[in-house]
């Protein structure tokens, strides 16, 4: 009798990918942190419209929502190497910076980040913009400096705001990076390729695959739900 | 302690302030009356730059700031000797009743946490607010909301206080309290200058009263001159149109 599938295989193949969990938790977080600073630096940068970083930051974003991810990670991993490679013969700079030894990971990490702050941008923009300008002025009549505001007073409560924007962002991040075994990295997804054609399974691995970003989503989700709940506790009207 | 001379303002090319000249003495309360849109917000808000005079000068216990030079350094020093009250109370509204009052000692004066601590409650006693200190402002009635406004400004024990419609976004009901707190606060000597249209308010508190139009003093004297006396007919007809609305 003809088998649907090999279910001992695809049980076996469990704990190999979830060994990858750290690499694909590891991309997505880390891109995470680093593109919430590029999409404040973003979001200020209009909110305050500096001259020519503005419309700097504008192309940029409209690059990247313009373009496919898998585009953009093609270019950070072949075009880096390129740039810094070209600097060391043309000018001497990034001497001590070694090419060959930078690992995918790295490229990965970047190009997530960088996608990842374009998309950032706007919704950063507007939560920043939704606390009311009430406490700015209050900020400022009580003598805080901008930064103090920000810190203090603004992004607080900005990201209180924006928590289930950005977490619909950072979900849709952690599936994304399934992307990045193209240029090989070895995460969950790169896994589970090369335990399938190992094996001659690739239905039994993807399946496998699939269960594990699932469950990984659906505790991200629950996750967001108490952070989001602990980070507006202030707006309810309990102590 | 505070002195105007010839400040102007204006909005592109709306003519706000019309060159506002204005002394206040040392512990005296100064309300300012006008209809809207005459220029009493903006007034004082060019007294601590949230709003930068087109030109003038303005002057707060000794410091002078001409407008058109005005540097960082000076509106930070015309920030550090103002306190403001806003009509929208314009709370902190991610930190609780104490860290509200707190954070200007805490991160402008750079006081040490439990000193500002200990400062701040007793200003929250003073306004009665000592038992809310970790409530959030969302927990409070607008009234608690204002009083904690007022320790705020309080606590960094400004030169000049300022308020600006402190009670007109308050239910009828809450105002009293308010009040209260305002008639506390003049009573302990703070210099303070009142935008309201609580016309009996004024009156009764006031040292000295101002009536605006359409961006100039038009009068000004003791509340006794200015509501039993007025010699202009703009102010007549302002305090006869208010007082019928009373
Ligand atoms: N930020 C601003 N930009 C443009 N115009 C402004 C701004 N703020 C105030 N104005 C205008 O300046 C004029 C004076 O406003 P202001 O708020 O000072 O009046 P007010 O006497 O406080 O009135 P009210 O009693 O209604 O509070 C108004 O015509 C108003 O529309
Ligand atoms: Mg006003």
């Amino acid at each position: 009798m003809e088998n649907l599938l090999d279910i001992n295989f695809l049980i076996d193949s469990f704990p190999a990918i979830i060994s990858r969990l750290p690499v694909t938790i590891g991309i997505a977080v880390g891109s995470l942190i680093l593109s919430l600073f590029i999409g404040v630096a973003t979001a200020l940068i209009k909110i305050y419209r500096v001259p020519v970083l503005r419309v700097i930051s504008a192309i940029y974003v409209s690059f990247i929502r313009g373009t496919p991810l898998l585009v953009q990670i093609y270019l950070v991993f072949y075009g880096i190497p390129k740039i810094i490679y070209y600097m060391q013969i043309e000018y001497g700079w990034l001497q001590s910076a070694d090419v060959n030894s930078i690992p995918p990971e790295v490229y990965a990490l970047l190009a997530f980040s960088v996608n990842l702050g374009a998309y950032l941008s706007e919704t950063i923009r507007s939560a920043i913009e939704s606390v009311d300008r009430g406490q700015f002025e209050a900020s400022k009549s009580i003598g805080m400096t901008p930064a103090q505001m920000m810190l203090k007073v603004i992004f607080p409560q900005a990201l209180a705001t924006a928590i289930p924007n950005l977490g619909n962002m950072f979900i849709s991040t952690i599936k994304d990076t399934s992307l990045v075994f193209i240029i090989g990295v070895i995460d969950i997804m790169g896994e589970a390729k090369i335990l399938g054609s190992r094996g001659l399974a690739f239905f039994e691995v993807y399946i496998a695959v699939s269960i594990v970003y699932w469950i990984l989503c659906i505790a991200v989700e629950r996750l967001l739900v108490k952070v989001e709940k602990r980070a507006r506790r202030y707006e309810r009207g309990i102590a | 302690m505070i002195k105007l001379e010839n400040v102007h303002k204006y909005f592109e090319r709306q003519h706000v302030l019309k060159g506002i000249d204005l002394n206040v003495q040392k512990g005296e309360v100064v309300s300012i009356l006008g209809p809207s849109g005459s220029g009493k917000s903006t007034l004082l808000r060019c007294i601590n730059f949230l709003e930068e005079p087109t030109r003038g000068i303005v002057e707060i216990g000794g410091r002078r700031v001409d407008a058109q030079s005005a540097k960082k350094a000076d509106i930070v020093s015309l920030r550090n000797s103002t306190g403001m009250v806003f009509q929208q109370y314009n709370l902190f509204k991610n930190f609780t009743v104490l860290q509200n009052v707190m954070i200007g000692l805490t991160s402008v004066k750079r006081i040490h946490k439990a000193e500002a601590k200990k400062q701040s409650i007793e200003i929250l006693e003073r306004v009665g607010l000592a038992d809310r200190l970790d409530h959030y402002p969302a927990q409070l009635s607008g009234g608690q909301q204002q009083r904690v406004g007022i320790a705020r400004a309080l606590a960094l024990e400004p030169e000049v206080l300022l308020f600006d419609e402190p009670t007109s976004s308050l239910d009828p009901e809450l105002v009293g309290e308010v009040l209260a707190t305002i008639r506390k606060v003049a009573d302990e000597g703070n210099t303070m200058l009142i935008v309201t249209h609580e016309l009996q308010f004024a009156r009764a508190i006031s040292d000295r009263v101002v009536f605006m139009e359409d961006g100039k003093i038009v009068e000004e004297g003791t509340p006794e001159q200015l509501f039993n006396h007025p010699k202009v007919e703009r102010t007549k007809q302002f305090l006869s149109r208010a007082n019928r609305n009373d």
